[in-house]
């Protein structure tokens, strides 16, 4: 039996109070739920754990007595074991290896492989997992890969194991076996902590939950005592959601329609309309094939079955190439890897998408670029000095702002927003609306993924509903209160 | 520091190269009474002029974010080409050489093309690195070129072939006027085409000039078939230059090639170089494989002066690249 506390916690930022004053207390043999939205610190916490951060101010107790995590390795080797989302396996190696990386059993200088595989196997064995220790790590499986995450993170023996989202990647089956998985853990004695954003599988899996909101600690309770609507109201409380602009019209024309979209494993049967000058919101949780969606409608990424019609006009075999021509534009998640060019200017990232259009023939006319960079800088508010200094040189928010600039150029008649508001701050985010806002105005339509889901109140016409890959709901902003659009977006019925 | 200085190490940072070739320049010719004469300017280019034809096709490779290393070998067979078709359809075909030279030149011309769109196809279709593809074709086109041949040099070639390579206009060297023309056209390409544009954003990031509807696949593959159409070019060039086409033509240029792209400042990595300083790496290393050899410097010993300077101006580049993001 041992107990994980923490006595007062604080966690500070500049600007913000990430934890404030949190004493909580975990105990052995069970699963214990951390919920809270983004931004509510449930993610501190977890960082304080697993030495990532230190606290402010307040102490960490590993069975009554403070310890102290310098970083993540020291937090490991004081018994406390983290799997993150990412998984952090070397490909080219094998499960044995991977569970012994760095620390693997020698026989005089050389590795004892003999030795290690029979560890491995043993390990694997204890928790009834069907996996070869001598297997590839890159023939494993996505949920297979994260077991054996897990495993290597027991091989450390630990008191405390933090699972951080360790279903948001896996298929229905493999949560399955992840959860038996579990289940053999808790008879080990070991303090499990579990982080999901998928409130159906706490009922099934988390003894006790813990919510967080706002860096406050709002409750510890038995997960067989709560309810999804007690769950949600400590998640939120009250919130003020602000609503759009009213000079907003959106015509009866319809401008793109999907019908029964399918990619497998990502969606399946996706079917809706969007009008002209209408502001789609897609609200979904991570894994909830909402990014996959907004690329295989845009070309990005195939489709195995389904139609897309742009302005009445069938699109088959789409590409990005043709959907540009088209009219659609596409705004990236992943703003540093997919959205930008780091290496490159101000200036030639505002006119990637547009390229076509600086200039007749063949050659880039120089005063056109001029405008179309200033049109950007102007009208988007860039703050930027000089448009020939590096992208990379800009705020978050000004980063995204050339990622929109990049494709306003295309003078696009549909415009995909893809989280257009991660990582950005708040006046940033105003500002990003303000654009969508402005961009409706000119009859442009658009479609906003985000998993700020009061985003999503705020700015849209019209709000889908997504999870699991399928839509589960259409619904306006003033049909719904931010606890049902979680409620729903996190697999289930509204409150 | 004030403002006006800050600018004038920018501009030195920025032009370190030109500089230190300004400086070799003096140097040599207080050093030399041969070096600063006409004659001798026009010999470094005319010695340039071979390997520089390919480098500013490579140039546009490199920046893609791929890279050519058969070009050598390229350079080898359709030397060889151009003269077993010539002489198959002077002896066989009963053609005039006159003619049938022209027909084996255009001969060379398309099957490098093929070579270039095979590279192309292959590395876009399968997303193979062009490092392996074009290693694999270095040897392919290398041992070709020498099948065809039979192993010995073709030397079936009209007289009047000779003024590509060895002729000369208002005695400047032919190679060095298509050497000039062949930069000049790949420097506006680069720097005021749309295609031109669209090259930097494939390099820079291949995803997200992708999801800005570019056409990745095809702009790869245009460099890659430009490059090696240049290597054709250099081939027929020196097979006119020592009228005769052997199989060992340009066995190892693909390394010369590539390392004055490099000194040029063009980033291995993708997305960032300029045609000029691929201009400027050339002369530079002309310069000074011209200067040691009028000092009778060690052939070998060129070599290792070779290599410390690739090594060098990579260091520059890339340091200038931390610089700039930090």
């Amino acid at each position: 039996m041992s107990t994980l506390e923490t006595r007062d916690i604080t966690k500070v930022y500049p600007g913000t109070v990430a934890l404030n004053r949190v004493s909580v207390s975990f105990d052995s043999g069970k699963v214990h739920a951390l919920l809270g939205k983004n931004g509510s610190g449930k993610s501190t916490l977890l960082k304080i754990f697993s030495g990532a951060i230190q606290p402010t101010e307040g102490d960490v107790l590993l069975d009554g007595n403070v310890v102290k995590m310098r970083d993540p390795s020291d937090a490991f080797t004081k018994g406390i074991a983290t799997v993150y989302q990412e998984l952090s396996l070397v490909p080219g190696l094998s499960v044995a290896e991977n569970i012994f990386l760095g620390r693997a059993p020698m026989k005089g200088m050389f590795v004892d492989h003999k030795k290690m595989h029979e560890m491995a196997s043993e390990m694997l064995g204890e928790l009834n997992l069907n996996i070869a220790a001598d297997e590839m790590v890159y023939n494993l499986s996505v949920g297979q890969a994260q077991m054996v995450e897990i495993v290597k993170a027991m091989s450390f023996k630990p008191k405390v194991l933090q699972l951080d989202e360790p279903t948001s990647a896996l298929a229905k089956n493999e949560i399955q076996s992840l959860f038996n998985m579990i289940e053999e853990l808790k008879k080990k004695d070991v303090i499990i902590l579990y982080v999901s954003h998928r409130l159906h599988e706490l009922w099934e899996i988390a003894d006790t939950c813990t919510v967080l909101r706002e860096g406050q600690l709002i409750g510890t309770a038995p997960m067989q005592e709560l309810t999804r609507k007690d769950l949600i109201g400590m998640m939120f409380g009250d919130v003020e959601i602000k609503t759009r602009p009213h000079d907003l019209r959106i015509s009866e024309e319809v401008v793109l329609e999907v019908k029964g979209l399918t990619r497998h494993h990502k969606f399946q049967d996706v079917s809706f309309r969007l009008r002209k000058g209408e502001i789609l919101g897609i609200a979904g949780m991570l894994g909830s094939g909402r990014t996959e969606l907004l690329k295989s409608i845009f070309g990005a990424d195939p489709a195995d079955g389904g139609e897309i019609y742009v302005n009445g006009k069938r699109m088959k075999s789409p590409t990005p190439q043709k959907m540009k021509k088209a009219g659609l534009a596409l705004t990236p998640e992943d703003r540093k890897q997919e959205g930008l060019i780091q290496i490159a200017s101000i200036q030639s990232n505002l006119c990637v998408a547009s390229l076509d259009r600086i200039g007749k023939g063949l050659f880039v006319n120089g005063k056109t670029e001029e405008e179309f960079v200033r049109r950007q800088i102007d009208g988007l508010q860039i703050k930027a000095g000089d448009v020939g200094d590096l992208v990379s040189s800009l705020s978050g928010g000004n980063q995204q702002k050339v990622v929109i600039g990049n494709w306003l150029n295309t003078s696009p008649s549909i415009m995909f927003f893809d989280e257009p508001t991660r990582g950005i701050d708040v006046s940033a985010k105003q500002q990003i609306f303000q654009i969508v806002w402005e961009q409706s105005r000119y009859g442009v339509s658009s479609i906003l993924v985000s998993s700020e889901l009061e985003e999503l109140l705020e700015v849209c016409h019209r709000i889908l509903i997504l999870s699991d890959g399928r839509i589960c709901g259409e619904y306006t902003p003033e049909q719904l209160s931010i606890e049902d659009l979680y409620a729903l977006s996190m697999g289930g019925e509204s409150l | 520091m004030n403002a006006s200085g800050l600018n004038l190490r920018k501009h030195l940072n920025k032009h370190m190269l030109e500089l230190i070739l300004l400086v070799i320049f003096i140097a040599m010719s207080f050093a030399s009474s041969g070096f600063f004469t006409i004659d001798n300017i026009l010999n470094i280019f005319r010695n340039i002029a071979m390997q520089g034809i390919i480098a500013f096709g490579m140039t546009m490779v490199i920046i893609a974010g791929e890279i050519d290393l058969s070009v050598g070998s390229t350079v080898a067979l359709s030397g060889v080409t151009t003269g077993a078709v010539t002489g198959w359809l002077a002896n066989h075909g009963g053609m005039p050489m006159d003619q049938a030279v022209i027909v084996g030149m255009i001969v060379s011309l398309v099957l490098a093309g093929l070579i270039g769109l095979f590279n192309g196809f292959i590395l876009t279709k399968y997303k193979l690195p062009s490092f392996i593809i074009t290693l694999a074709m270095l040897n392919v086109v290398y041992g070709a070129a020498a099948v065809m041949s039979g192993g010995f040099p073709v030397t079936t070639l009209p007289s009047w072939y000779n003024v590509l390579g060895s002729g000369e206009i208002l005695s400047i060297p032919v190679p060095a006027i298509i050497l000039l023309l062949i930069f000049a056209i790949i420097f506006v390409v680069m720097k005021y085409t749309k295609f031109g544009r669209s090259v930097y954003a494939v390099g820079g990031n291949p995803e997200s000039a992708r999801l800005s509807g570019i056409n990745v696949g095809r702009v790869k593959i245009v460099c890659m078939v430009v490059v090696q159409l240049l290597s054709a070019l250099s081939g027929i060039l020196l097979s006119s230059q020592v009228m005769s086409g052997a199989f060992s033509f340009g066995k190892g240029w693909e390394l010369i090639v590539i390392s004055a792209v490099i000194i040029g400042g063009t980033s291995l990595f993708g997305g960032i170089g300029k045609v000029w300083g691929t201009f400027v790496g050339l002369v530079f290393l002309g310069v000074l494989i011209n200067a040691m050899t009028i000092l009778n410097v060690n052939e070998y010993v060129q070599y290792i002066v070779r290599g410390c300077l690739i090594l060098v101006a990579v260091l520059i580049t890339t340091i200038q690249i931390m610089k700039r993001r930090s």
